[in-house]
């Protein structure tokens, strides 16, 4: 799943001939000092500006202005771009033009098992979350397209009369033919409102999830998918993402501050498990790990070095299940290649380590991380005999 | 018995590498059960009408390739079944020609990273024609003593170890691929082992759901009891709760889901598999579906660590309740055949070797040349004429006789492009020759009368020297018993016009604190030779090849010294005509002297 800006999301959605208000995406205030002698529209109307980064709450944040001239809304861009929120540094400020509107509505699409539901309100903006039972669902078949007349229906059920009904019928069906073609998963527009001068539907904030395993087949989703935390990915994060694109299997890292159990599991199952055995104890996870698919031992070594350069840490969790076709082996070589550079720069120091794997060639890796203990590590090692978790137990009984 | 992989399933493989991969896992099992192999074919356009050949046993087995699922199957009816490993962008359509297959019920696909949309389509397209579509991102689907799909089941040394040689009582459905073979590990363990076990694959949409599933293991009175390895994200397991719970049902289902951590994380961050999300408003958390199941009555184990006590009390329970037998194990298993390597390692054959090297060996990290790592040598300040040392009389020489070789090497690098070697190079490179034929070319022509008379001359003058011969004595011993002597005699030099070449070499070693008795021999004889005839004086090849004798390298290797130094020339000969991008040469007809009979009609053929 992949999260896509507000910017890019709104281009998708104009793309299916959605109506979308004029906006700009600004790295700063000369880029939008020219575009505004460019456009017309930034000057005549009433503008609001949003830095466009993945922030929850940007608003209590001061990251949303609305209701700016043109110079209000240069000086908010400059006041926004560069501002640092937690890890996030704004870099991006989408400026787009108010709508002036009175009523608003709802309308998403989502993917179900069966195919997709498109769902409708006639209430918008935070009332619809706390009046879900307005919003009126039509369920879809994968294959199928909803009809004019089922998306009417659906309308009218949702509280929709008269010509507005068959406008939000219109509107729904362009939302899913923009969700269908597009190869996305979630498509959320909240508020939809009604433009006063010509009384078309308009959406003003768009919420888009694209399927991120379809981007073979999108030459134009040229921009890049934004973390899904509320938060940028990290340096370290970016750099296991970057070996991840690149090699055969995988390798995924992502960084829970304030944590002390360091956890570089094998498996995109096993790793769940482990993390919620960390929890379960009492543990505090100081991050999310897993490798799979029997990736080269070198990504595993990069990825071994970014989990021991975590701060704080007090125990790694090296588990894992019974692997079907990684080599445990040379996967433990690339871990223990990591183990031992992390130690040379001085980490690892009063960190314990706990290992539990079993798979092709288990005997020989688990033999290999034994032998760290002669390097002079606090490493404990086990077989496919200790039950999965049992490290986690024993890591967080000791005191 | 066992669901959807069984004694009669037949395989095509969709796919390259990673399908032969699963090709080779899927033997493994059939010799462990004594099965004939159950992959028919494989498709995979590019090698079309190839085979590809996969270990059973001691042997291969040739198994071929097709263009076309219809093809395939068109030539071995008996193929039910196909194993997709096509890469994403092309999965869907390789699963499609697979499910519209007449012959085709199970779709297994492994691909991972297949877009929702594709997945979803094949799901509902399989649904439609009432077969199943599993995947994708399946691990595979393992059936114990009967059928393996896919890697499932992990090394031979496993397959064993988790009893898949016979069945036992326990169904299996996971998300994930590792924790399936986990399962399987603790059913044997714990429990009289499993009948199937199969991965749904951990995407969003997995084709078939666990209640497709389930409802299969209810209908197979062997499995009597079911464990499902379930994730946070979706409504999966709240199905299978829901199915489980809707009436009394015949098989028992255990169930562990995975996620709670997600309580205790910053909101929004998700991990694991692609299906593992957690919905908009609460719906699909590890909680929600633990308590699902709890309330449709399945034993569900505090945390995955228990699943093994659960399972192991539930079989207790099918034990003292005369559903299930204690297992018999069979006496004997076939061992999977080692290779020769692992043989060896094991103390179990000895290999009387092919060919004995005592020089180098390059089976650690770099290669060691008389045992000295190469990389030590560089650092340690070692030449060129050091390796040749070690590599041609392995033996550490000296800097004074690594400075003398360094020059022999010099001095006899090239010699103009007029030499038999050059020429030839350059003719061939004329005629648009690769460089290693070129150069091959030009070193042919090295031998007794171009740059190879450098062995016999060593040879000649050492036995002189060792004989304590006196210049005379030698002349007529070789003008007895060999004829001219070798490294003595020009073509072009002579006193009056000596080659630059011999006084330098002799120069600079007679300049060094060494004994050079052949060297000295040699010139003794030139003094003779020459005083008969003006060109008769010790030529390059014969002042090397004294020379090297003196410093002790064997006879038999000093040709080698010619060409190697003389290699340095030809490349540079093939690549200055390269360079210039040389046309086609040949001979003109006034540099022919034609001495073959006049034209003349020929004779009827008799």
């Amino acid at each position: 799943m992949a999260k896509v800006l507000e910017g890019p999301g709104m281009g998708l959605m104009k793309k299916w001939g959605i109506h979308v208000p004029n906006y700009v995406v600004v790295t700063s205030v000369d880029e939008l000092t020219k575009l505004g002698q460019a456009n017309d529209w930034l000057k005549k109307s009433k503008l609001v500006a949003k830095a466009h980064e993945a922030l929850g709450s940007r608003f209590k944040l001061g990251l949303v202005k609305i209701d700016l001239d043109f110079k209000a809304a240069e000086a908010a861009t400059k006041e926004m771009i560069g501002r640092q929120v937690g890890s996030i540094t704004v870099t991006q400020v989408i400026v787009s033009e108010m709508i002036p509107h009175k009523e608003e509505y709802y309308c998403a699409v989502k993917s179900t098992r069966e195919g997709s539901e498109i769902l409708v309100a006639n209430c918008g903006g935070i009332e619809v979350e706390s009046n879900w039972e307005r919003v009126k669902r039509l369920c879809l078949e994968i294959g199928q397209t909803p009809s004019a007349d089922a998306l009417e229906k659906l309308a009218k059920e949702a509280g929709f009369t008269g010509p507005l009904a068959k406008k939000m019928a219109e509107f729904a069906g362009k939302m899913f033919a923009c969700f269908d073609n597009e190869d996305a998963q979630y498509l959320e527009v909240n508020p939809v409102v009604l433009r006063e001068h010509d009384g078309e539907l308009v959406a003003l904030d768009a919420v888009t999830l694209l399927d991120g395993d379809a981007k073979f087949r999108h030459p134009d989703w040229n921009f890049a998918f934004a973390a899904e935390f509320g938060r940028a990915y990290s340096k370290q994060e970016e750099e296991v993402m970057a070996v991840d694109s690149k090699i055969k299997g995988s390798v995924k890292f992502i960084e829970i501050p304030g944590g002390d159990t360091a956890m570089l599991p094998a498996g995109g199952g096993a790793s769940v498990y482990y993390s919620d055995a960390v929890v379960a104890r009492g543990g505090k996870l100081a991050n999310y790990a897993e490798y799979s698919g029997d990736p080269p031992d070198w990504a595993v070594e990069v990825l071994t070095e970014k989990v021991c350069s975590l701060p704080g840490i007090k125990n790694i969790i090296v588990g894992g299940a019974i692997a079907n076709f990684t080599d445990v082996k040379k996967t433990f070589g690339g871990i223990i290649n990591g183990f031992r550079k992390a130690k040379a720069d001085g980490k690892l120091k009063n960190v314990k380590i706990w290992v539990r794997r079993g798979g092709p060639r288990e005997k020989e890796g688990l033999d290999a991380m034994r032998a760290l203990k002669d390097e002079g590590f606090d490493i404990n090692v086990f077989d496919r005999n200790t039950p999965l978790t049992d490290i986690v137990d024993k890591a967080l009984q000791v005191k | 018995m066992s669901i959807l992989a069984n004694k009669d399933t037949r395989v095509v493989i969709q796919g390259g590498q990673a399908g032969v991969n699963a090709a080779r896992r899927m033997a493994e099992f059939c010799y462990l059960i004594k099965r004939p192999l159950n992959v028919e074919a494989f498709v995979y356009p590019p090698d079309a009408g190839k085979t590809n050949e996969i270990p059973y046993g001691s042997g291969l087995i040739a198994i071929p390739v097709y263009k076309s699922i219809a093809e395939a199957t068109k030539n071995h009816p008996t193929i039910n079944t196909s194993l997709v490993y096509i890469g994403a962008d092309r999965a869907m359509k390789g699963g499609m020609e697979a499910l519209d297959d007449a012959h085709i019920k199970v779709v297994s696909m492994i691909t991972e990273g297949v877009p929702e949309k594709d997945a979803k389509i094949l799901g509902a397209h399989a649904r439609k024609l009432g077969k199943v579509f599993n995947g994708p991102s399946s691990i595979g689907i393992i059936s114990a003593g009967a059928c393996r799909l896919g890697v499932i089941g992990g090394a031979f040394d496993n397959l064993v170890l988790s009893k898949l040689y016979r069945e036992g009582s326990f169904g299996v459905i996971t998300k994930s691929g590792g924790l399936s073979n986990e399962i399987i590990w603790i059913c044997s363990q714990f429990a009289d082992g499993i009948t199937t076990a199969i991965g749904i694959g951990g995407d969003a949409y997995p084709g078939t759901d666990y209640v497709s599933y389930l409802e299969m293991f209810e209908n197979d009175p062997q499995t009597k009891a079911v464990v499902i390895v379930g994730e946070m994200g979706g409504d999966l397991e709240e199905r299978a709760a829901e199915w489980y719970g809707a009436k009394k049902r015949r098989v028992k289902l255990i169930a562990v889901v995975s996620g709670f951590c997600q309580e205790s994380l910053p909101k929004g961050m998700k991990f694991g598999h692609a299906g593992a999300k957690e919905g908009m408003k609460g719906e699909g958390s590890a909680r929600s579906k633990s308590d699902a199941f709890k309330k449709a009555g399945a034993l569900v184990p505090p945390t995955f660590g228990a699943l093994g006590p659960a399972i192991k009390e539930t079989y207790q329970e099918l034990l003292k309740s005369g559903q299930v037998k204690e297992p018999v194990e069979p006496e004997t298993l076939p061992r999977l055949p080692k290779t020769v390597e692992e043989a060896m390692k094991a103390n179990e054959v000895m290999v009387a070797p092919l060919i004995r090297t005592t020089i180098s060996d390059d089976r650690g990290d770099e290669p060691c040349y008389d045992g000295y790592p190469a990389s030590e040598l560089i650092n340690k300040g070692y030449e060129i004429p050091h390796v040749i040392g070690l590599l041609w009389d392995k033996r550490l020489i000296s800097k004074q006789e690594a400075e003398i070789i360094k020059r022999i090497m010099m001095l006899s690098a090239d010699h103009g492009p007029c030499v038999s070697g050059a020429y030839a190079t350059i003719l061939a490179a004329c005629a648009g020759i690769g460089l290693s034929q070129s150069v091959a070319a030009g070193m042919i022509m090295i031998g007794p009368r171009f740059g190879g008379a450098v062995t016999d001359a060593g040879r000649f003058f050492k036995y002189a020297v060792d004989n304590k011969m006196s210049v005379d004595e030698f002349l007529a011993y070789m003008k007895k018993n060999h004829g001219p002597v070798p490294g003595i005699g020009h073509r072009v030099k002579s006193l009056r016009n000596p080659d630059k070449r011999v006084k330098e070499l002799v120069g600079y070693v007679k300049s060094l604190p060494i004994k050079t008795p052949c060297l000295d021999f040699a010139l003794q004889v030139e003094q003779v030779t020459a005083a008969k005839k003006d060109n008769l004086i010790l030529n390059v090849d014969g002042t090397m090849a004294a020379v090297l004798v003196d410093i002790g390298f064997p006879v038999d290797s000093l040709n080698g010294f010619f060409i190697l130094s003389r290699t340095i020339g030809l490349i540079g000969h093939w690549v200055d005509q390269k360079r210039q991008d040389s046309r086609l040469i040949r001979l003109f007809d006034y540099l022919v002297n034609y001495a073959a009979p006049k034209r003349r009609e020929g004779p009827p053929l008799e």
